[in-house]
Formats: structure tokens, sequence, C-alpha cells
């Protein structure tokens, strides 16, 4: 059994009245790949977004209980975001690509966090991130084309490689592959599998044969509550609970 | 006439719509079938059958009648031996008629005239005749063509919206030929005063006096006279003062103008926008000349008083006031432009900035401003283009003289600025002075607008880019 590397408790995550999150217990294992399942607006994304503070963005949303990143509380009112986020990388559901050079969009973020001080480590960085994305082979001669002239696929894997740039332990990938076409995704999802072995990483899906294909562990959540969570193959061949039955096979969601 | 007639078509048209639906609507219950169109469109077209025609012909008639009815008189005037020499006498004279027509002709009275105004009564009333039975015989030729349409259950709804179509094709038409006639006549009369000033001259000239050119008749100008001339129209100064009060403006609009516009879309609480917003735009609602005698009362004494304490010469009348007022009246422009440009970068994209660790303002600086960029460059072009054609401020408190100068303490002056001293107060219109006006109007209009072009594509680049 591998090392939890996030935990959450009592997790209650409110928007102005609205209560979008109601007491999440989950364990991320380190070095793993979670899933995260349910219908929409059941609340994974918005679990994610906790792991790296994205809702602190958005101003009536607040959030109570406990979450820790090897025994550090994550949703302590002092605790450094811009180190946090360091740590805890994210990818989006659209490709988003700043409007710069691709160049400029991996070494964004080590620039930000004083990594690569001279030109020559922050090419190093770049290509490495590049590789470890598998993109390099498709841009290493046109670096300086902007971001946005990549196909679909292409930006996407150029925003998991300005993810992993700043060197993260944990990847959160908010439905990465739901504005790709199947042969881009089938990329992706090859990366995950490569990535899971240096990274945490946690996505959410709505596509169960994907949750199937790339995690070890699922997650399902339905209208703010974690309903059940375990191991992918257990969740998806014989679940404990009901409602996950029924998700599962498609009788709702 | 004219009046009675617009009335009676008008309540023409009226009844025919409440006649043409109660119609149909029975003619549709007596023979048992399906109207092509609901009964009101049937109302509709009658309408438009009965006015547009007769309207269209009362336009036409109008427009040709007095010119018809002059050439005739004039006629007559010449065949009972009244002699004009040229076009000038003839139009006199056909006023002096018109008068006494009128009763409002107190000169000398002659058989001439005498005659002529008894002929001018005869026509005047013979017109106006045929004119009232001519839209008569139309109304009544196109009420009955179109209740004969209606009675076969014609496609209304069809035809009135081919008519209507017309109608605003027309209204654009008219649009379209206003913005090409103010343009021609610029046109011409610039060519005009080109034929007398070298086009080289104006354009490259440092001098500009345009008030030495007293000559009554551009055609009859000796060769001293143009020698006077060639040096006293010269665009170098206009072009730089207007460019440097410009500048100035520029200076004051776009930091504060870019850096609310910032604070608005990024920092701002919805209650702060929503209160705020409001406050800014009202500057823009501020009438020109309010801002021009600002800075000419206010601003530029002040500076000049300041300039005093600091030893420094400051004109009463400078460039800086002028400038700086300017660009306060330009900053909402700026503002609300380069607000709704970075309100329309995608969240997706500060989201991924955040994502990688960047704060607030590394990311406004980093990401949303360059990906804003092209819209907000627009936006000064356009704030650009509206400080050169601004004029109130300028003309209060710029001052006049076609100084050549950087020195914003001085005062300087603008194209707007001598446009209007050019057209105030009497004038000759075929003095190359007058005529002026109307190459600095040209030249003015082809700034502003090729700025307006180039700002439009950088912010249509921008609008492709993330739509």
């Amino acid at each position: 059994m591998s090392n939890i590397k996030i935990k959450s408790k009592n997790l209650n995550v409110y928007y102005g009245d609205k209560q979008a999150l109601f007491d999440v217990n989950l364990d991320l294992n380190e070095k793993e790949v979670t899933a995260l399942i349910g219908p929409s607006g059941c609340g994974k994304s918005t679990f994610i977004r906790c792991i790296n503070r994205m809702n602190d963005v958005i101003d009536i949303c607040k959030v109570t209980g406990n979450i820790e990143m090897d025994g550090m509380n994550i949703n302590d009112k002092d605790l450094d975001v811009v180190s946090l986020r360091e740590r805890v990388g994210m990818v989006f559901q659209k490709p988003n690509p700043f409007p710069k050079s691709i160049y400029d969009n991996i070494s964004y973020g080590p620039k930000i966090h004083g990594k690569g001080e001279t030109k020559s480590e922050l090419d190093q960085i770049v290509e490495n991130s590049l590789k470890k994305s598998a993109l390099w082979e498709e841009v290493k001669d046109r670096l300086d084309e902007p971001g946005t002239s990549l196909s679909g696929g292409q930006q996407q894997r150029l925003c998991i490689a300005r993810a992993i740039s700043v060197n993260p332990e944990v990847i959160l990938m908010d439905e990465p592959c739901s504005a790709l076409d199947p042969i881009a995704t089938a990329k992706i999802e090859e990366l995950i599998d490569e990535l899971k072995k240096t990274y945490t990483i946690v996505i959410v899906t709505h596509s169960m044969a994907q949750a199937v294909r790339v995690s070890q562990k699922t997650g399902f959540f339905h209208l703010g509550k974690l309903i059940e969570v375990g191991k992918t193959e257990k969740i998806f061949k014989n679940p404990d609970n009901k409602m996950t039955q029924d998700y599962i096979t498609g009788r709702f969601g | 006439m004219n009046f009675v007639l617009l009335f009676l078509i008008t309540i023409f048209s009226l009844s025919l719509f409440f006649y043409g639906r109660s119609k149909t609507k029975s003619i549709s219950i007596e023979k048992n079938i399906r109207l092509n169109a609901l009964p009101k469109f049937y109302g509709y077209y009658l309408v438009l059958w009965c006015s547009i025609p007769a309207l269209v012909f009362l336009l036409v008639w109008s427009l040709f009648e007095p010119v018809i009815i002059k050439s005739i008189i004039i006629e007559t005037a010449a065949n009972q031996g009244a002699i004009f020499g040229d076009k000038n006498e003839a139009n006199l004279i056909y006023e002096k008629i018109k008068a006494i027509h009128l009763g409002t002709y107190f000169g000398d009275m002659d058989s001439i005239l005498r005659e002529s105004a008894l002929a001018y009564a005869k026509f005047i009333n013979l017109f106006t005749n045929s004119k009232v039975v001519l839209i008569f015989g139309i109304i009544i030729a196109s009420v009955i063509y179109s209740l004969k349409k209606i009675k076969n259950n014609n496609k209304a709804r069809d035809d009135v919206e081919v008519i209507l179509k017309g109608l605003l094709f027309v209204s654009s038409l008219i649009a379209i030929l206003t913005t090409l006639g103010i343009i021609f006549s610029l046109l011409f009369e610039s060519i005009k005063f080109f034929s007398v000033i070298n086009i080289f001259d104006y354009l490259f000239g440092t001098n500009w006096s345009p008030q030495r050119a007293f000559v009554r008749d551009a055609s009859s100008i000796t060769a001293a006279e143009f020698e006077e001339l060639k040096d006293a129209f010269g665009f170098i100064p206009l072009i730089a003062g207007t460019s440097f009060i410009a500048f100035i403006a520029m200076l004051v609009a776009v930091p504060i103008g870019l850096f609310s516009g910032i604070y608005m879309a990024e920092y701002a609480s919805i209650k702060v926008r929503r209160i705020s917003k409001p406050i800014i735009e009202i500057l823009a609602g501020i009438p020109t000349v309010v801002y021009g005698f600002f800075a000419a009362l206010t601003v530029g004494p002040f500076f000049r008083q300041v300039g005093e304490n600091l030893g420094l010469t400051v004109s009463s009348e400078s460039a800086l006031a002028a400038g700086l007022i300017m660009g306060i009246m330009i900053i909402p422009y700026v503002s609300s432009l380069s607000d709704d440009v970075i309100n329309s970068v995608p969240q997706s994209l500060r989201d991924g900035s955040y994502a990688v660790g960047a704060t607030k303002s590394e990311t406004i600086k980093q990401v949303v401003i360059p990906a804003a960029l092209p819209g907000i460059i627009g936006s000064v072009l356009l704030a650009v283009s509206r400080a050169i054609g601004e004029t109130m401020i300028v003309v209060m408190a710029a001052g006049l003289a076609a100084n050549l100068t950087i020195n914003p303490l001085e005062s300087t002056t603008t194209i707007t600025t001598q446009i209007v001293m050019i057209l105030v107060g009497d004038q000759e219109f075929d003095s190359p002075k007058t005529q002026s006006a109307f190459a600095l109007g040209l030249t003015l209009f082809i700034a502003t607008l090729i700025l307006n072009y180039i700002a439009q594509r950088a912010v249509k680049k921008y609008r492709e880019k993330y739509d």
C-alpha cells in the first residue's frame, strides 16, 4: 500500500448560501492516479480546486474542514498559496495556453518561482517539461511560435508541460480530455500513465471508460457528497453502493 | 399647402389601414378562404401603397418646382426686356419678383417687375393646382391598384416585407450619400485651394499665417502676391501643435485610463464597480465647452501662477493646460474600452496563471495585459483620434498663434482651432484663406480615418483570437 499524499477530513465548501461539498473524507495515494466521477455539479471539480486553493479566486467561496498534504494543512489561512501551487499543479478542462510563444508558456512558471536563473537552465527546464509531456518531438523546432497555434490535443499537452515545469508533487486534472478528440485523448491518457511514476495525479472525468483506463482508485461523488471510494476495479465491478452501481451502469447521470 | 397634403395623405393611409384589415377579414369569412397573410398585413399593404408613391411624388415635385418656376420667370422677364449681365443679377431680379408676390418688396417698381410678378403668381397657382390634382390622381390610382390586389388575396406579408426592405435600403443609402457628399465637398474645395497653393508648400511649409491672404479673387493673384502667399499656408506648425497637444493628452489619459480600467476589471468588487463606473463615465458626458473654459479660466492661469513662483515664463494659454484637460476628458474612453477588453480575456487564462503559482499582479502583468494588448492599443488609438479631432478645449485653452515649439508652457495651436478661426465671422468663399479650412478639414479627416482604421483592425484581430 502506497503512502497517503493528501488527506481531506470533513471538508465542506460553500458558494454563498449554497453548500457544494458535504463532509468529504478522501485520501489520495502518492504516485497513483485517483479518478473522481459523478454527474455534473456533484462537487468533484470543487474538491480538486480545494487542493491547490483555486477556490480562493471566487470571492463568495468558503471552505471549512481539514485538507492536508504531507501533514501540512492546506486550508490554513497563513499558508503561502504561491508555494502551495508550486507543489500542486493543475490542468484545466479546456486547453488554456497563454497567448505567448510555446517556450514562454513553459518558462512562465519557473520564472515566477525563481527557478532557472540562467538561459541554459531555463532551456533545460523547457526541454524536460516538453519531453515529459510527450510534446518535444512535435514542437522542438518551433518553440517561438505562439502556443495558441498548436492543435487542441497539443495545446493540452502544452498545458500539462506548463504544470510540470515547476516540478510539482501533485497534478490536478479537471476533465482534461473533454475538449479533445479520441486520438488526442488516447495520447493524454498514455501520458498520464507515464506521469504517475513521478507525480500524484487526481483526475476529474465524465468518461467512466477513462476512469477505468487510467486510475487505480476511484471516488464517486453525488450532490456534493462522496458516496463511495475504493480501488477502481472494485468500484466498477462490484460497488458497495446502489447509487454507484446505477451511475456506472448509466441509469442516471 | 404641402402640410395640408401631408395631413390628408396621413388620414387616408390610416383609414385605409382599418378598411383593409376589416375588408380582408370579411372577405375571408364570406368566401370561406384562408388568407395568405394576417389581416393587419393587408392594412399595412394599403397604407404603404397609399402613402409612399404620393410622398415620393411630393418630394420630387417640391425639389424641382422652384427651379422650374425660376427658369420660366427669368425667361419671361428677359422677354419683356429685362437686362441682366450675369447669373447673380438674374437671381436678384428673381428674388425681387418673389418679394413683390409676397408683398414684402419696397424698392423701385417698374413695368417689367410688375408684369413678371403677375406671371409669377400665375405660375405658382398653376403649379400648386396641378400638384394637388396629380397627387390625388396618384393616390387614387395606387389605392385602386392595391385594393384590387388584396381582393385577390395577394401575399401581402411578403409584399410588405419587400417594401420595408426597400425603405431601409433607401435610409442607409441616404446616410452613405451624405458621407460621400461631405467628402466630395471637402475634396473639391481643397482642390481649389491647391490650385492656388502648391500642395508641397502646404504640406511642408513651416509658417502658418492665413490672415495674409486677403486676396479677393484667387484667379487674379499677381506674381508678387503669389510669392507672398506661398509660405503663408505651411501645415507643419499645425500638425506639430496638434500632435503635441494630443501627446500630452495621451500622457495623462493612457496611464490613468488604463490603470483605472485594470482596477475596474480585475480588482473592484461588484459593488464598487457598480458605483464608480458610471461616475467615471460622467466625465465623458461633460460638454467639451465646459472642459474648455475650465482649462482656459482655471488650469491655464493656475499653471501661469505656479510657473511665476518657480521663475518660469508660462503663457496663460499653454499646450500643457489644453493637453492636460483634454487628457482628463479622454480618460473615460480609455478606461471603459480597456475595461471591456480586459474583461473579455477568458477567465481560463487567469486560472492557468494562478495554477502555476502566479499572484494577481503577476497574472495581470504577464498574461492578461499581453492578451488584451491589441484591444488596448485599439482603444488608445481611438482616443488619439478623438484628441486630434477635439476642438473646443484647444480653441479656448491652447492659443491661436501657430508657434512651432516643443515647449509645453508656450501657447500653440491645432488644426481644429485654425479651422474655427478661419471660418468664424465674415469670410469670402473664394479666398485661399477660406479654402484652406477645407484643406485642413480634409487632412484632419484623412488622419483620423487612418487612425480609426488601424484601431479597428487591432480590435478585430483581438476578437478573432478569443471568440
